[in-house]
């Protein structure tokens, strides 16, 4: 359909053009153009383009108050919408600009595909719908490690929805059959670090509309919940059975915790140490010895991982903080402190880990553990579902910081010894926390790792901030697809964000939730794709099985759902307005 | 339009710029200059003796649609054409010009009814053959060369007749185009003397600049007492035409005895009555229509509609350099 003409009152460019807009024809942002020349020798080229800005003007107006003369029919002028339009494709590869005047159509059907590479793609994944209703994809190649891998998404905590779009994202990569074979093989590892949103997700979100359904099935996806999930959370303080500390679900989350025996043979003392800071400090050469000590002085004691070493019992983190401060600060017996600490290492270092070590006795305490009984299921492992949650919001940041290196650096272990058969997606929100920009730390090393090798090891990095600039620049430059939802102002006009055009960055300050900016190699301008609401329950209030949890106050670990009381939902916590969960619509809006 | 190389004519640019040699902008609005003997009858609506300003009235029935002729012109370069001998040159005029109407009506607002747009090149060497350029053919117009005037005059007047011509058959085409989108009753504003176009039905001449008076001394004071929307009664004056006219005052700053006076006038061969239906109808309509002085230099006589013409207009004429450039490629290729 022809919507205007080549305008010639702006250089006309091979990557940038514009388009005035024909009477009764309208162009809006996003919408892919395509106009088409004659060169002498090669014949046709077609150049393709994605609308980036519509400027709309009185055309004979000079002063701002002239519209109202032109309104009153005293003076004539004339409506003028131009439309600026980025160069997605030229086909064949011969840049030429198109001509003033030449027709411009909007393109739909296989000329769009053509114009935004889809036709490119072998596998393609849905990420939602484009501003023409059409679906936009994603080239598997570019996030399966093929040709590239890593997703970085950015916004503001809250409105951007990041959470929610890295979930359809992996919900699309499991059920589109993008992966085809591979799809059995396919996990998903999340880290939860906002209440407990996605403790939900293999239940039905009751919120769920056929008009949201529908959006699923143009997308050519299930409008269905996670089929294979398990999830994690760490034990309830003072409970010595092991039941997990939540609070909304009360069935089907495991505990997870490392027992004292662990920690010495993995020698997982490091982990307790990650704030950047703590690598600048002398005292790491006594983390590193003590680690070493733990793993051959300590035995085991009993079956619940409680360890002994030289005779002392530790059955909680407490209790081997004493042990290892009494070996470092031992004056009476030199040889031993010297094992311990290292046989140079000054008092004032001892002290300066000693103090570190006694900070985190509160905050590990609950996932330290020798005096729970020993679970089958305690451990983090993804090997027994498809989607993985690690419930971390009841933790301390230090605890998350832990657990997240820990449960990565086992995961890329693993993934090393089993080779890249498999693809394993990790989800990390706020991705600066644990690989800023400057400094380094433990995790930040792993993720690094990951970033840089996980493409061969097949170990993808989904990773969300709200502002990329603080975060690693290696990690968001090895990251081929590029997201961006609604961004603070001024954090827009970082060079993180060149790959944006001028246009789309002041759009991405009021993208609504449920609009991202999804860059990707092939395509040189990104695209704005609104993801459909959530399958998936988001939230307690949102699970459509009345059955499925009672109050907050239910026990019983993995025991079997309790009976429904009157109002199964008065107890719940207000959770609108956390990240990763979109807010109810009103009555007549629109899903976001 | 294609000249054959045969008949090319020779041609040289000017190297001064064209703005320099147009004093004689308006030579079709002059030729009253002279006519300080002109007839006057001043009592055709009321006595002479019972001279005094008339107020707008109100409840009148309106027209559906007011229609704005103008036209401009712009000469894009004088060139020489030199004769065979190469030794003397005729002076010639390239120029463009356009003339268009603008209906204002309550249905669409203000719009463009009908532009239409002339190159001529107007020169007295009567060999003289059309100028081909990129930028179109300029037409030949041949002029007879004058005695007494000097060339450049009775080139720009003959450039002016040219753009009255075209004015004329704008205004007949714009009247026939109102009817066909509904407006039974329209009024014809023109802007510039009705001279020789006085047969159109329903138009008014609009003249902005005064160049001689008319009226006897005890009448003019009329014309500077009167207030904003106030307009002297109708009288019929005869230069080498003859047509009713009236002066009317556009709502404005205060300032000279004169500012914001305009003439308006209709044919002659109408009743009085009529004329004084006009006089009426434009003290009501004209007004609504006059500009402000921040916006435009020639406010408030400079009508919006006719200045929102005059910008499509100057429009259409294209752009100046470019075709000034055209013009000398096409001098050099001569």
């Amino acid at each position: 359909m022809e919507v205007g003409k080549v305008a010639g009152t702006a250089d006309s460019t091979p990557l940038k053009f514009h388009v005035a807009v024909a009477d009764g024809a309208y162009l809006q942002l996003d919408d892919v153009v395509t106009c088409t020349r004659d060169v002498p020798g090669v014949g046709k080229v077609v150049t393709s383009g994605i609308v980036t800005d519509v400027i709309s003007r009185h055309e004979g107006a000079s002063f701002g108050s002239d519209v109202f003369l032109i309104a009153d029919g005293v003076m004539p002028a004339q409506v003028q919408e131009v439309a600026e339009v980025t160069t997605t494709r030229v086909d064949p590869e011969l840049f030429v600009p198109p001509r003033p005047g030449s027709a411009a159509h909007r393109a739909s059907g296989e000329v769009r595909d053509r114009a935004l590479y889809f036709d490119q793609m072998d596998a393609k994944v849905p990420v939602g719908l484009g501003r023409d209703g059409q679906p936009v994809f994603l080239n598997l190649e570019f996030l399966d490690g093929t040709r590239g891998a890593h997703v970085s998404i950015s916004g503001i905590s809250g409105v951007a929805t990041k959470t929610s779009f890295a979930l359809f994202l992996l919900h699309s990569v499991f059920t589109s059959g993008a992966l085809g074979g591979r799809q059995t093989n396919a996990k998903a590892l999340i880290f939860s670090v906002k209440g407990e949103d996605l403790l939900f997700l293999d239940q039905p979100n009751s919120k769920l509309t056929d008009t949201h359904a529908s959006v699923y099935s143009r997308l050519g996806l299930a409008a269905a919940p996670f089929a294979s999930t398990g999830f994690f959370s760490p034990p309830a303080p003072g409970d010595l059975t092991g039941r997990p500390n939540v609070k909304g679900r009360t069935s089907g989350v495991n505990a997870f915790w490392w027992t004292l025996d662990e920690f010495c043979q993995r020698e997982l003392m490091r982990y307790v140490f990650t704030d950047v800071e703590d690598e600048k400090n002398q005292y790491t050469m006594v983390v590193h010895q003590v680690a070493a000590r733990l793993k051959a002085d300590a035995v085991a004691a009993g079956n619940d991982g409680a360890v002994s070493i030289d005779g002392r019992h530790a059955r909680t983190w407490p209790e081997l903080i004493d042990i290892v401060c009494d070996k470092l600060t031992d004056d009476t017996n030199e040889v031993e402190r010297r094992r311990w600490a290292g046989p140079v290492t000054g008092i004032g270092t001892i002290n300066a880990f000693i103090r570190r070590l006694r900070s985190s006795e509160r905050h590990l305490t609950p996932i330290l553990r020798g005096d729970l009984p020993a679970a089958g299921n305690r451990q983090i492992s993804t090997s027994n579902q498809q989607v993985t949650v690690v419930d971390l919001h009841a933790l301390h940041d230090r605890a998350q910081r832990f657990v997240v290196g820990v449960v990565l650096a086992a995961e890329t272990e693993r993934k090393e010894a089993a080779g890249a058969g498999g693809l394993l997606f990790t989800m990390l929100d706020e991705l600066n926390k644990y690989a800023p920009r400057d400094g380094s730390s433990p995790i930040k090393e792993v993720l690094l790792d990951i970033a840089e090798r996980g493409r061969s090891l097949g170990i993808i990095l989904i990773g969300a901030q709200q502002t990329a600039s603080e975060v690693e620049r290696r990690i968001v430059s090895n990251s081929s697809i590029k997201v961006v939802g609604r961004l603070d102002p001024a954090e827009a006009g970082r060079p993180e964000y060149g790959f944006l055009p001028a246009s789309q960055r002041g759009r991405a300050t009021l993208a609504k939730p449920g609009t991202m900016f999804v860059s990707q190699p092939e395509i040189p301008v990104p695209l704005a794709v609104e993801f459909p609401f959530p399958a998936w329950a988001t939230r307690l209030s949102e699970v459509v099985d009345p059955t499925f949890s009672n109050s907050a106050s239910a026990g019983g670990g993995d025991a079997a759902a309790q009976p429904a009381a009157a109002d199964p939902f008065s107890l719940l916590p207000d959770l609108d307005g956390d990240d990763g969960a979109i807010a109810e619509p009103g009555p007549d809006e629109p899903p976001f | 339009m294609s000249v054959s190389q045969q008949a090319r004519t020779r041609f040289h640019i000017d190297g001064w710029d064209p703005s320099y040699g147009s004093a004689m902008e308006d030579a079709g609005e002059t030729s009253a200059v002279e006519q300080s003997s002109a007839r006057v009858d001043v009592a055709v609506e009321v006595s002479g003796d019972a001279w005094a300003p008339i107020a707008p009235r109100t409840g009148l029935a309106e027209p559906d649609a007011l229609v704005f002729i103008d036209g401009v012109r712009r000469i894009e370069a004088r060139v020489w054409i030199p004769d065979a001998l190469d030794v003397s040159a005729a002076l010639g005029v390239a120029a463009s010009y356009a003339a268009g109407a603008l209906c204002c009506c309550p249905e669409s607002g203000a719009h463009l009814l009908t532009a239409e747009h002339r190159r001529g090149m107007f020169t007295t060497d009567p060999a003289a053959g059309d100028l081909s350029t990129r930028a179109g053919d300029f037409v030949t117009h041949h002029v007879a060369a004058d005695e007494v005037e000097s060339p450049s005059v009775i080139l720009s007047a003959a450039l002016q007749r040219e753009l009255a011509t075209l004015e004329l058959i704008t205004a007949v085409n714009a009247r026939t185009q109102v009817v066909a989108h509904g407006a039974e009753d329209d009024l014809l504003v023109i802007d510039g003397p009705l001279r020789g176009r006085d047969h159109l039905p329903r138009a008014l001449g609009f003249i902005k600049t005064h160049r001689a008076i008319y009226l006897p001394p005890e009448l003019n004071a009329v014309v500077a007492s009167l207030r904003a929307g106030e307009r002297t009664p109708v009288f019929l004056m005869g230069t080498s035409w003859d047509r009713h006219a009236w002066y009317l005052r556009l709502p404005c700053q205060p300032g000279s005895p004169w500012v914001g006076v305009v003439r308006v006038e209709c044919a002659a061969n109408m009743p009085a009555s009529e004329a004084i239906r006009l006089a009426n109808l434009s003290q009501v309509l004209l007004p609504k229509y006059a500009s402000v002085e921040y916006k435009d230099q020639r406010a408030p006589q400079n009508l919006v509609p006719i200045a929102g013409l005059e910008k499509q207009l100057r429009r259409r004429l294209g752009d100046q350099r470019f075709i000034y450039r055209a013009l000398q490629l096409a001098a050099h290729s001569s």
